[in-house]
């Protein structure tokens, strides 16, 4: 491609600056709620130090409730488990569906079933898995909340799964054939150690979506097993919504799934398409 | 084992767990949307009166219309953002990398937790946007004005998903050849025609991708919606997810919510099967 002049990059860059600005700006007003006194949060000031004195007191008061610790770890069980479920089932359909054939129903169509199920609104679950939950008494529990949040990102590995084992060489299968593996052993000494970065890139992704699922945790839970998500949200019901925590609980909630996200960028189109994308 | 038992042993946990959750819920959906159930009060048959109600309601058009403005608008937004901006950033090297990484963030916040920090944004009397308006002279009421309580709900919306329109479109851009565009500059030196006749027509195949996973997507909209104004002032952001939620957990009425369900699965149905073709074709 053509190399752009000089003048054509200072306006490039200070497109780039630009937009970078917008698009922080929300994360950078958070941060500044979060160490404003109450009263400052109203007055719209905009740089710590010059314009308001900062302060910790939010925080340290936020991370000494016992309320918003149980969230924290709640939310932490919850993701932590359904991901490891998910990545054991999950990852032992995508191996199945990438290196057999399936005659009565064809894998591509075992395939788009899966990605039926992604498609699908979760809103049109939460009466029937309320009834569910109801009588198997699982409702306002960590177990109902994993349950489904492992049926809803199941598909997810299996579709992008499955595409990391195509990429392996069957002339290594064949050959650990050969010599006499069975296909346990080829797919946990094999295959799982060469799909090992699709692997991570598809738990961070896991992680982060139940981390962030918000529906089922509001409508299956109300005390015991409140998630994060559903914690910021109960946060305006006392008195008005009061800008200094709700700082603080948004910015405990976005940064996990925030943080690990930075370490995905190498499957992050293939994972965000379902794998229509290949990026 | 023999391969034909081990590959079914390897696929069926995961085909299982989710045809559980997944067909049984919904198969007593189906039941109970011709159903009048109350919780506590028992089920009495009443055929398809919660269909018809449904469509009677004038909420339930209401729902829809929202939901559709919300959506078309946004995405319509995203992705002529997030084609701009690969447009732009398609060219450039050096710093590439950083600004593709923060620019993903916005994509993994919880978005209960954007509608919250929407709350802070868009404060009418000393939130930072109106504080930059105010520079201006103008005064707009984001939260308190259902006209401009939907642009808050798109506005947070394209700020969350742009950077996936961005992403997707640059992994497009970079999978069109050089030598396409070495020879069209033998031509011509217009960047706008060179966009218009080259690059626009490349990429329609990944435009309709992105377009239909955010349709699909679209359709679960219910956190920022919920979060930023439970669907008010008003209903004026009432979103469809947002309607069925209510009906079946704030009044309880689980026949009439399955039935909203369903017409919400139909919905959606109908998108998938447009472009059920294309989807189909992707993963030979």
């Amino acid at each position: 491609m053509r190399k752009p002049k000089p003048l054509q990059k200072v306006r490039r860059y200070l497109i780039t600056a630009l937009i970078l600005a917008i698009f922080c700006f929300p994360l950078y007003w958070a941060i500044i709620n979060s160490i404003k006194t109450p009263l400052d949060t109203f007055a719209g000031s905009w740089i710590p130090f010059l314009q308001f004195k900062p302060t910790v007191a939010n925080w340290t008061e936020e991370l000494g409730n016992w309320e918003t610790r149980r969230a924290l770890s709640n939310s932490a069980i919850v993701s932590v488990c359904s991901t490891g479920i998910v990545l054991c089932i999950g990852t032992l359909a995508a191996f199945s569906l990438a290196s057999f054939k399936f005659h009565k129903m064809k894998n591509q169509d075992i395939t788009i079933w899966f990605l039926s199920q992604r498609v699908m609104p979760p809103v049109v679950f939460i009466v029937p898995f309320f009834m569910l939950m109801r009588s198997l008494k699982l409702i306002d529990t960590l177990y109902a909340l994993i349950l489904i949040n492992v049926t809803f990102t199941l598909p997810f590995a299996v579709i992008i799964m499955q595409e990391s084992f195509r990429g392996i060489p069957t002339e290594l299968t064949d050959a650990a054939l050969v010599d006499g593996a069975s296909y346990g052993q080829i797919f946990y000494k094999i295959a799982l150690p060469l799909a090992s970065g699709g692997l991570i890139a598809v738990g961070i992704i896991c992680l982060a979506m139940v981390w962030n699922e918000f529906i089922f945790a509001l409508s299956l839970s109300y005390d015991q097993a409140t998630l994060m998500p559903v914690l910021i949200a109960g946060a305006e019901h006392t008195r008005g919504v009061q800008f200094w925590y709700v700082a603080v609980r948004v910015l405990l909630t976005i940064s996990l799934p925030m943080i690990i996200a930075l370490f995905v960028q190498r499957y992050l189109v293939r994972g965000l398409t379902l794998g229509a994308v290949k990026g | 084992m023999k391969k034909n038992q081990i590959k079914f042993a390897f696929l069926l946990p995961a085909v299982v767990w989710v045809l559980a959750f997944t067909i049984f819920p919904l198969i007593y959906s189906v039941r109970l949307s011709f159903f009048s159930y109350r919780l506590g009060r028992g089920e009495t048959f009443v055929g398809g009166r919660n269909f018809v109600q449904a469509f009677t309601y004038p909420r339930f058009w209401g729902s829809l219309q929202t939901t559709f403005s919300i959506v078309l608008v946004a995405v319509g937004i995203e992705i002529l953002l997030g084609l701009l901006f690969a447009w732009h950033f398609n060219r450039e090297v050096q710093g590439d990398k950083v600004f593709r990484t923060l620019i993903t963030l916005p994509l993994f916040a919880t978005p209960v937790a954007v509608g919250y920090l929407g709350i802070t944004l868009f404060y009418e009397t000393s939130g930072p946007i109106n504080m930059i308006l105010s520079l201006f002279n103008i005064h707009v009421p984001w939260l308190s004005h259902p006209f401009w309580a939907k642009v808050s709900v798109i506005l947070l919306d394209v700020w969350i998903w742009t950077p996936f329109c961005f992403l997707v479109f640059l992994a497009g851009f970079h999978t069109i050849s050089e030598e396409i565009y070495e020879a069209a500059y033998m031509d011509t030196n217009s960047e706008l025609q060179i966009f218009r006749h080259i690059t626009l027509p490349l990429l329609l195949p990944v435009m309709g991708i992105v377009i239909a996973l955010r349709l699909v997507e679209a359709f679960k909209v219910f956190d920022v919606p919920y979060s930023l104004l439970l669907g008010g002032p008003g209903t004026s952001t009432e979103v469809y997810p947002l309607l069925v939620y209510r009906t079946a957990l704030k009044n309880f009425d689980f026949g009439s919510a399955s039935a909203l369900s369903l017409i919400l699965l139909a919905i959606v149905m109908c998108i998938v099967i447009i472009f059920f073709r294309q989807l189909r074709k992707v993963y030979e």
